[in-house]
């Protein structure tokens, strides 16, 4: 980061960082708890945020809950599960006016914090379980938000395109996990579980915004000071290299009017490796921007599609092509990916898109600064790929890598999986 | 050419914001926001030309002129290239990144950047302002706006959506997709695309916004010489042409089946009011009825709770209102395992409030909550830049809405509730899981 930040673990060993920033309006605030991804225990853990929103001791219930958001002039709260390679956490942010700009200075931390540490550290708890009416409902909402992943079909596709591709492997386990477990999971199970995550499992909060740093670790001690036990061992790292025989395809259908196309592949690069800088470069030439191969040729010239793009799954060194397209010009535009990659593989670059896309890249990293959640992703990601780049070594990496890296992190790459989700009569299972 | 110099300064106190407001010769706004301590910087250049604008009256002869639907939005693709190619690329050679939107109301290209933002303003402005369509850029389009309408064909979300305006209008424009059909596109021209272009795309017509760590009197500068040197004559009227449009709805109801996993429900409650309004008083019916909105649905209140707690809904079920000078709709719904019993439930809450009223201290919540919200999406340059042009088109100002809000009283609102969550105006919109 170009922008100094503090850090300090609090008593109960959650780490904190304080990110000061004046020129935002607001204060944001969130706290991650990191479990491993697995389909175990994936359900257990996307079930979690869900219940834990309906209400602390302090705010049994949401009425009193949204209320007291209210008050904070409409604070923004909002609770997830992310999967980050092989890594499943918890989140629950805020966001809200800071109070120098409604007549409330120094007043508005504290009451955020306290709201956003007693949901997660101090849960409405009965009986020895979280209560039962909201476990019921939410997992009722939680099946929906399975079942839902359908409605989005992008997204459905790129979803099941990584449930083929990484069967065998955590990575493969969904987010959400799995209408099928929910049926085992009590009120007691589930707090049970938690109090040992909470506990145990690594724990982060941050902070951002115009504040000053001793009021900032002052307010966090006392906010957030629910009891931890001692550390776990840490969590298991994400499997990264895979060198596929031959590429699978896999082809699904639903009565749609556009086939979805998601072309999966290992790129053998993790986050702390070398060459993970030149595979940003890589991916930006090929796919990420409106000026990269892919947008060029399978949109401007062949006309082919609306959107195509690639991305990075950046801490399992998965790189996913996606693109929405007239199902029976498959074959061609598999054909113009294909070539793309190819090129990409024999150091085809020219000096131009090797410039923009440093540039582009350079510009995201900087406007990234300008966002509070952009500034706390990137120290997460930090955290779990196990590398801390700042901005400016990134900006500097990004600005010295050359052809000869790309082509050492192109060679690398490897197609693994070909999902096609063609027009037609329905053959995707039900409870997908 | 001498520029009238009409600059004004509006303060946003609270939130210590300043805006400045200039208007380059013949007729543009130009707002700049600076933004001190951010790196990125950004500008939008838009056209009041949405796809609503499908009919109009040429000046001078008067001639009336009726275009194929998906116009605006296809005008919007194709000023992307011209005959050195596609703009993306020179956006991309300083870093920035571009691109552009079109709603009902308005066309909007917009780039941002941390780096070279003199070149990627000079080059906004040179695209925009420079259309080339010919033959063969305009089939290759068809081809993938083709491939952006099937996309929308398969969202749900905006399945519902526009299935729900057909129901609300009988007439208006605004029930048709922005990107109009494969079949009226393909009846698109480059003579068509010119006419257009010449029609709207004047600067009396647009408006510039630029937001970031920047001098507003050099962006000035830079907007002026580069406006000036293209010699527009004043743009005489535009005259848009909406059909009359009846107070009821088309019809009560409609439903559609696809691949879903659940219903989806939108119902929708027509503004006749609307087509008398404009300025500052479309901005305050548009507060006041949000904040009515905000006592009946909002996630502090009882119904949404019910609702919730007998899993009728979802934590994405939300209640709005859009207000333009020529149309205006409540949108209430989201997804839901029983879209008549939902729908039954909303009208029963709608028919107690009317009955029973809305507190002081609900009023006073929500207000605070609306004015909370709004001054931290100034955070975001995108967000203030996007919403100014949106309301200066329609003829307000965003930065009065704090005061607006501050005005609105507890009756207005409660006569709001009176006058539009009427029975007879609404329509309803569902979406079922298909049958296989």
């Amino acid at each position: 980061m170009t922008a100094d930040s503090y850090n300090t673990v609090l008593p109960n060993g959650i780490r904190l960082t304080f990110i000061p920033a004046a020129k935002f309006k607001t204060i944001s605030m969130a706290l991650f708890i990191h479990q491993e991804l697995s389909a175990e225990k994936a359900t257990l853990t996307a079930l979690l945020p869900s219940v834990l929103e309906r209400g602390s001791r302090l705010y049994p219930d949401n009425l009193a809950l949204r209320r007291a958001l209210e008050e904070l002039y409409g604070a923004e709260l909002s609770t997830d599960v992310h999967k980050k390679g092989e890594r499943h956490l918890i989140s629950c942010s805020l966001e809200m006016i800071h109070g120098k700009h409604v007549g409330e200075n120094g007043q508005m931390l504290r009451r955020g914090l306290s709201i956003l540490g007693g949901l997660m550290g101090d849960p409405l708890v009965v009986d020895g379980g979280f209560k039962d009416s909201y476990v019921a409902q939410e997992k009722e909402q939680l099946a929906n938000l399975i079942r839902g992943l359908i409605n989005d079909k992008a997204l459905y596709a790129v979803e099941r395109c990584l449930q083929n591709m990484c069967a065998r492997e955590r990575y493969g386990v969904f987010k959400y996990g799995q209408i099928a477990d929910l049926e085992k999971i009590s009120p007691v199970s589930l707090w049970r579980y938690y109090r040992e995550i909470l506990s145990a499992n690594p724990a982060e909060l941050y902070i951002v915004g115009d504040l000053d740093a001793s009021r900032v670790e002052e307010a966090a001690r006392e906010t957030v000071h629910f009891h931890r036990g001692p550390q776990g061992d840490g969590l298991p790292e994400t499997e990264v290299y895979f060198e596929p025989s031959e590429a699978r395809f896999v082809e699904e259908r639903l009565p749609v009017e556009q086939a979805k196309l998601v072309m999966g592949y290992r790129t053998n690069i993790a986050y702390r490796d070398p060459l993970y800088i030149a595979l940003l470069v890589y991916n930006g030439i090929l796919g990420s921007f409106p000026h990269s191969k892919l947008f060029l040729n399978v949109r401007e010239k062949a006309g082919l599609a609306y959107y195509v793009y690639s991305r990075l799954e950046r801490h399992k060194g998965i790189l996913l092509i996606s693109a929405g397209i007239d199902g029976s010009k498959y074959e061609k535009v598999r054909q113009i990916i294909e070539q793309q990659v190819e090129a990409m593989a024999r150091g085809q670059i020219s000096d131009v898109e090797l410039e923009n896309t440093r540039r582009g890249l350079i510009n995201q990293l900087r406007a990234g600064e300008d966002n509070p959640y952009q500034f706390i992703n990137r120290q997460l990601d930090s955290e779990i790929g196990g590398k801390l780049y700042t901005t400016d070594e990134m900006i500097r990496g990004i600005e010295e890598i050359g052809p000869g890296e790309i082509k050492a992190a192109a060679e690398k790459v490897r197609l693994d999986t070909v999902y096609l989700l063609q027009g037609g009569e329905r053959t995707v299972p039900h409870g997908h | 050419m001498a520029t009238k110099n009409c600059h004004s300064v509006r303060e946003f106190s609270e939130l210590q914001e300043s805006l400045f407001c200039y208007e380059i010769y013949p007729g543009m706004p130009l707002y700049v926001l600076p933004k001190p301590g951010y790196q990125k910087k950004y500008a939008i250049f838009a056209a009041h030309f949405g796809s609503i604008d499908n009919r109009f009256r040429v000046d001078g002869t008067g001639e009336e002129v009726a275009v194929p639907e998906g116009v605006a939005h296809f005008l919007e693709h194709k000023l992307f290239e011209d005959e050195r190619g596609n703009v993306f690329d020179r956006f991309a050679a300083h870093g920035a990144s571009s691109n552009a939107f079109t709603s009902f109301t308005y066309t909007g290209y917009l780039f941002s950047t941390t780096d070279h933002f003199p070149e990627c303003l000079e080059l906004l402005l040179d695209f925009v302002q420079e259309p080339y369509f010919t033959e063969e850029t305009v089939r290759k389009e068809q081809g993938i706006i083709g491939q952006e309408i099937r996309m929308y064909e398969d969202n749900p979300e905006w399945r519902v959506f526009f299935d729900l305006l057909q129901s609300l209008y009988h007439r208006h424009p605004v029930r048709e997709d922005i990107a109009g059909t494969v079949e009226s596109i393909a009846r698109i021209t480059p003579e068509l695309l010119y006419q257009c272009y010449r029609r709207f795309y004047h600067p009396g017509n647009m408006a510039l916004f630029v937001a970031g760590d920047l001098d507003p009197e050099q962006v000035r500068r830079q907007v002026d010489e580069n406006i000036a040197r293209r010699n527009y004559r004043e743009l005489g009227e535009i005259i848009r042409l909406y059909p009359d449009e009846p107070e009821t709805v088309a019809r009560q109801r409609i439903s559609r089946e696809m691949v879903v996993s659940e219903p989806l429900f939108n119902l929708g409650f027509k503004d006749p009011a609307l087509t008398r309004l404009e300025g500052d008083a479309l901005l305050r019916r548009e507060s006041a009825m949000e904040i009515m909105l905000d006592i009946i649905f909002a996630p502090s209140e009882p119904l949404f709770n019910e609702l919730y707690e007998d899993t009728l809904i979802d934590d994405r079920f939300t209640a709005g209102y859009t207000a333009e000078p020529s149309y205006g709709f409540v949108l209430i719904g989201g997804e839901t395992r029983d879209p008549g019993t939902l729908y039954e439930r909303i009208m029963e809450a709608i028919a107690r409030a009317r009955r029973e009223g809305f507190s002081a201290e609900q009023f006073e919540r929500h207000r605070r909550n609306r004015l909370g919200s709004f001054m931290r999406r100034f955070n975001s340059l995108e967000f203030v830049a996007n919403n100014y042009l949106a309301y200066r088109f329609r003829g307000s100002d965003l930065f009065n809405y704090p005061a607006i809000l501050h005005q609105i009283t507890l009756e207005e609102v409660q006569s709001l509730l009176e006058e539009v969550l009427v029975p007879e105006r609404h329509a309803v919109s569902v979406i079922l899981p298909q049958k296989s």
